[in-house]
């Protein structure tokens, strides 16, 4: 229910505990935020010394020692109580023990983790070959396939090219070849008139071609 | 422009030591200082001056920082010689000294009164209500016989101090105040 805003706090009564905001009280620290120097006007302001009076001073003085023995009094008291007692509880080899027991125990924690581990690890291991020689025989199968295909292809080019060969000019039959040749002339030589007629021939005479449109 | 200083006022009155014994002939061994501080004790309070060591001027001499001086001195606190020297360093930068002229030295040393009086304060006291009341729950339940638990006073104590705690069966001078004690004057 507190709040501080800058260098003001918000004093809040009983009644504030209900959402009476109205009840709030805001009150400054003094006349000056708090992270400000000393005023110019009150930097060589000397403030005057307190003037006690004797007997309040004895007094006091009185008092104050007198409390100040008591405290160290009960002071002590409880620093050689409860020390002493500490020392009485601390049983070097019943720590060094607690020391070993601990050892002892998380050792054997760590040896049971261990086991889980070692078998997740080899399940792993074993499901990592199976699957890794899975992937190889499969790289092989498809390999073995590509290679096949690629022979089929090889045949049926060969094949092609042996029954082509059968046109081919050799030296056996250039004589009729040249013969043919000579006995078919052929003139790839034509012309075109306006309305897309092609007429074959260099001397446009014989052969008319309609052009589809 | 006279100087003019700001300023709390303080109690000390007089030169720093280095300030005394520097102006001395052979920085004033064999001479007496007194603290004007303890001129408010009945007894003489003062310290002769056996060896002196200087030590360096600071690099900038302020009134923070003042020129100390390592001294070994006879120390009579309150009609009270020491029985060793005693060496003197950091106390030294007060501004409480000053020098006692030889003409007056047998006259200020004059105890009138050296009886020194030594309290006798008791050793235990009873505890505050509430820790007796936990304390005497506690022996009951260890079993022990249960008698008045005794707290035991711890007292500052130096070389100077005028009172001691009471040993064995000694009877204590001054009674212990318990809670508040009594007022010193009547008025309060």
């Amino acid at each position: 229910m507190f709040t501080r805003l800058n260098n003001a706090k918000l004093a809040i009564t009983v009644e504030a505990f209900t959402t009476n905001y109205t009840n709030l009280q805001v009150y400054r620290w003094g006349k000056k935020p708090r992270w400000l120097p000393t005023a110019k006007t009150k930097m060589f302001r000397v403030a005057p010394r307190p003037q006690i009076p004797t007997e309040d001073y004895e007094e006091l003085k009185r008092l104050h020692n007198n409390y100040r023995t008591q405290i160290k009094s009960l002071t002590g008291y409880f620093t050689e109580k409860y020390s002493t007692e500490n020392i009485q509880q601390f049983d070097i080899e019943q720590h060094e023990k607690s020391i070993k027991d601990d050892f002892l125990k998380c050792t054997a924690i760590n040896d049971e983790w261990n086991r889980q581990i070692k078998i997740q690890r080899e399940e792993r291991v074993a499901k990592e070959l199976e699957e890794s020689v899975n992937l190889a025989k499969q790289r092989l199968e498809e390999r073995q396939q590509r290679q096949l295909l690629k022979l089929q292809a090889a045949d049926v080019e060969v094949r092609r090219v042996i029954e082509d060969s059968k046109d081919f000019i050799t030296p056996d039959k250039l004589d009729a070849a040249i013969e043919y040749a000579l006995n078919n002339p052929v003139d790839y030589n034509f012309a075109l008139d306006l309305d897309g007629n092609v007429y074959k021939g260099r001397n446009n005479d014989s052969v008319k071609f309609e052009i589809k449109q | 422009m006279p100087i003019k200083y700001i300023g709390k006022s303080i109690d000390f009155k007089g030169k720093t030591l280095w300030e005394i014994l520097g102006n001395l002939k052979n920085f004033g061994v064999g001479r007496l200082v007194a603290r004007n501080m303890f001129e408010r004790y009945p007894e003489p309070s003062y310290i002769k001056i056996m060896k002196v060591e200087t030590v360096p001027n600071p690099e900038t001499n302020t009134p923070d920082d003042v020129r100390k001086v390592r001294v070994w001195v006879e120390k009579t606190f309150r009609g009270r010689k020491s029985p060793e020297l005693v060496e003197m360093f950091a106390n030294t930068y007060k501004a409480d000294y000053k020098l006692i002229p030889k003409c007056e030295e047998e006259d200020y040393c004059r105890c009138d009164n050296p009886k020194v009086e030594y309290k006798v304060l008791p050793r235990t006291t009873s505890f505050p209500p509430l820790l007796r009341e936990l304390i005497v729950r506690e022996m009951k339940e260890k079993g022990e016989v249960v008698e008045e638990p005794q707290l035991t006073i711890v007292y500052n104590k130096n070389e100077d101090s005028r009172y001691r705690a009471a040993e064995g069966d000694e009877v204590p001078t001054v009674a212990f105040q318990e809670s508040f004690g009594k007022a010193v004057t009547s008025t309060l």
